[in-house]
């Protein structure tokens, strides 16, 4: 997209015969609204673009130095450490057919508390890009969970015949599932993106914890929506969503209840698609870009970082995250309800994020396995669980507010905010 | 929605009297979102779990404590609410305090960055509600058994005061309950307007929002500041709080605090975060446009016009109605 500017009037090729080049049309300057749209598309785009990119990038530049020592460890540990985590991953539910499991470990690895763990992990995921990569603290992310998830249940028919369900009498036939309906994981895709863009647009210009309140009003105003507009069918939801299925040749797969071990495989393939898609983005222009927007924004700016377009890219990657994984929710769970997608659900993601280590990928999935199976393991003590785990979240953001699996980037940024900070602490005349 | 302009027309006397009411406890909690923003620079997310507190502790004070069950008239009227306002205002300075006290000030001598206050105030305001939900007089802590304060259910609250009608305006009956919520409000307000702007420690909180630094080379205690601001903000979330009880909600529930605290949060956005007239200000408008929207559009979207108000705010005029006090 560079254009070179108008030749200067010393060329040193002034003595050639003056052919000069066609005059270029020159492009009328855009209005308001094209830049706005040129922007968007461009925000839409950049991300996957720049995955892409990675994933195809010629693999045979020259190593030198330190590379020369990695490298054999990213050809052979990594993939390695990566394929067994994924195996002993998918295999989980099946323990409880091979051996005499302890009663926690059964409700750990039953399919239900399973897919629930994947579903976050795909959630923490995305907030991730979110909080951790850029740098924008949303609280209301539970809006794009809610939002994929009533894409599926509306799409799917189930929302229609709930309807009818719900006012006439007698007996209706169930919608069946057919195999388009898959395209239905592209629609809510789409959908989120939108979502996203239109929330993104207008907040992200706003400072730090600004965005944070208005993401969490966002969040509310989507469930408040949910609840009292017509088109979503009002507090009760909708219900008899379908399972999904597979029906081709000799492939004959059907998701039969929300226990189904099928449930979880799909999510686990899921995570292990977005693992990669992010990582490759982390490492991609736009992640180093997150980068500097997340450690100075001004100076990120003055580099000719897009900044607003890197924020809405953010934003669209990790919407669409929750979108993918409400479709699923939905589909899985047959029901969506307004009272499901409360403030609570997204702190519980946002925490995820945190007590794992913002930032870093590994830190988002033991974050989420946290968070979602101690209650889960610990449901004797039901009523003390949450108490417990807001007091957890004051303790590791006193003691380890780099998380627990943190990022070395992100650590090393937090151990110079503590340097810069202590001359404050000087200045306040107390004994650190 | 058709006969929107209509019902707004026709009750608009009505509504305008109910927001007063409401926007001035709204302003109220605001205060103590604003006091802190503009001492320390964050937004106190655990300030709803403060005034949830109050609510709480002055449905047992007016209980247990002064054992009133029905309605009550004259002096015992005024002894009990001044008991009750006490102990409300009491409890949750207290509870404002403990927060500052394990949720901040570490995070404080550690220099953390931002997010980690907004996380672990997140973290204080989980485990206040889930600890007052548990406090139903059957469950211990460790060795500690918890006194039977709210539990997981809502709790009624007896009518003490009987509303009686004092005068009209404009066709509209104010009764003795708008008259009292405004009334103790506007003293409260008064009263925190001339401490902040003349008293020592006033100056203090005044010199501490505009530059730390500066203030503890002068010689302020930027600690006690600190503490005096949480400890001011949670009396006037505790004076809300038992006004909000008796007057508006008539139960007590362990997850009040929420979207009260949205709805203040907002009002000091809309005055300009930072400035204490500034909430108090947003705090009745706030009042007002939410009962106006509610009027016409539907009482249950009265939540999410707080909200749109918010984001319109921060998208129109960040720096709120009467500009906020912010360091650069």
């Amino acid at each position: 997209m560079s254009e070179s500017g108008p030749r200067a009037a010393t060329d040193a090729r002034d003595d050639r015969p003056a052919v000069r080049p066609p005059p270029r049309r020159r492009r009328r300057p855009w209005t308001r609204w094209q830049r706005k749209a040129e922007e968007v598309r461009l925000a839409a785009t950049t991300g996957v673009k720049a995955a892409l990119g990675r994933a195809f990038a010629p693999v045979g530049t020259a190593r030198t130095g330190a590379a020369r020592w990695i490298e054999p460890r990213r050809r052979f540990v990594i993939p390695t450490a990566a394929f067994l985590t994924i195996a002993i991953a998918a295999i989980l539910p099946l323990l409880k057919e091979w051996f005499d499991l302890p009663g926690w470990m059964l409700r750990a690895t039953s399919g239900g508390s399973l897919s629930r763990v994947a579903l976050f992990t795909l959630f923490a995921l995305g907030l991730n890009v979110v909080v951790g990569f850029a740098g924008l603290l949303d609280l209301g992310y539970v809006a794009f969970w809610a939002i994929g998830a009533y894409t599926a249940a509306i799409l799917t028919g189930a929302r229609d015949f709930t309807r009818t369900l719900r006012t006439t009498e007698g007996v209706i036939p169930q919608p069946e599932w057919e195999m388009w309906m898959w395209l239905i994981l592209f629609a809510a895709l789409g959908v989120a993106v939108f979502a996203g863009i239109v929330l993104g647009s207008p907040t992200l210009r706003l400072r730090g914890d600004y965005l944070a309140i208005v993401t969490l009003g966002f969040g509310e105003i989507i469930r408040v929506t949910a609840n009292n507009v017509g088109f979503t069918l009002g507090p009760q939801g909708i219900s008899n969503i379908p399972h999904p299925a597979i029906q081709v040749g000799p492939v004959d797969l059907e998701w039969k209840t929300f226990l189904d071990n099928k449930y979880y495989w799909l999510l686990l393939s899921f995570v292990v698609l977005w693992i990669i898609a992010i990582s490759l983005l982390d490492r991609s222009r736009v992640g180093r870009a997150w980068v500097a927007i997340r450690e100075d924004e001004v100076a990120a700016a003055a580099m000719g970082v897009p900044v607003v377009r890197m924020k809405i890219a953010a934003f669209v990657i990790g919407a669409c995250t929750a979108g993918v994984g409400g479709v699923i929710y939905a589909e899985q769970i047959n029901t969506v309800s307004p009272g499901t997608f409360t403030i609570f659900q997204s702190i519980l993601i946002l925490s995820a994020v945190v007590i794992g280590g913002m930032g870093s990928t590994a830190g988002s999935i033991v974050g989420a396995i946290i968070v979602v199976l101690l209650p889960e393991i610990f449901r004797e003590f039901e009523s003390y669980r949450f108490f417990v785990f807001g007091l957890a979240l004051i303790v590791v953001m006193i003691f380890r507010p780099q998380g627990l699996i943190p990022s070395r980037r992100r650590k090393a940024e937090l151990k110079g905010a503590m340097v810069e900070e202590q001359l404050f602490d000087a200045a306040g005349g107390e004994p650190l | 929605m058709d006969g929107c302009f209509d019902s707004l027309v026709r009750q608009f006397w009505d509504q305008t009297v109910n927001g007063l009411t409401a926007g001035a406890i709204y302003a109220m909690i605001a205060l103590g979102y604003t006091m802190v923003y503009g001492v320390l620079q964050l937004i106190n997310f655990a300030h709803s779990e403060v005034f949830m507190v109050s609510t709480v502790v002055s449905l047992h004070a007016l209980k247990e404590w002064f054992g009133v069950t029905g309605a009550i008239h004259g002096a015992t009227l005024i002894f009990v609410f001044l008991g009750v306002l006490l102990a409300a205002c009491l409890s949750s300075g207290v509870t404002a305090l403990t927060i500052e006290r394990f949720a901040y000030r570490p995070l404080r001598r550690r220099g953390a960055p931002r997010l980690s206050f907004l996380i672990s105030a997140i973290g204080a305001s989980l485990a206040i509600q889930y600890l007052f939900a548990l406090m139903d007089g059957r469950h211990a802590l460790l060795f500690w058994t918890l006194p039977n304060l709210q539990g997981p259910a809502p709790r009624q609250v007896p009518r003490f005061v009987q509303t009686e009608q004092l005068f009209s305006l404009f066709g509209t009956t104010v009764n003795n309950k708008h008259v009292l919520v405004v009334g103790v409000s506007l003293v409260m307000l008064f009263l925190l307007d001339r401490f902040v702007n003349v008293t020592r420690i006033g100056r203090g909180i005044r010199a501490v929002a505009q530059d730390p630094e500066a203030a503890s080379m002068m010689g302020v205690n930027i600690d006690r500041v600190v503490v005096t601001t949480f400890f001011i903000g949670g009396v006037m979330a505790g004076a809300a709080g038992l006004l909000f009880l008796v007057f508006l909600g008539g139960s007590s529930h362990w997850q009040i605090g929420f979207i009260l605290g949205i709805k203040a949060f907002s009002a000091a956005v809309l005055g300009g975060i930072g400035n204490i007239r500034g909430a108090m200000l947003g705090g009745i408008l706030l009042g007002l446009a939410e009962k106006y929207g509610g009027s016409c559009f539907g009482t249950e979207w009265e939540t999410a016009i707080s909200f749109v108000v918010l984001v319109l705010v921060l998208l129109i005029k960040p720096s709120g109605l009467l500009g906020e006090r912010v360091r650069t």
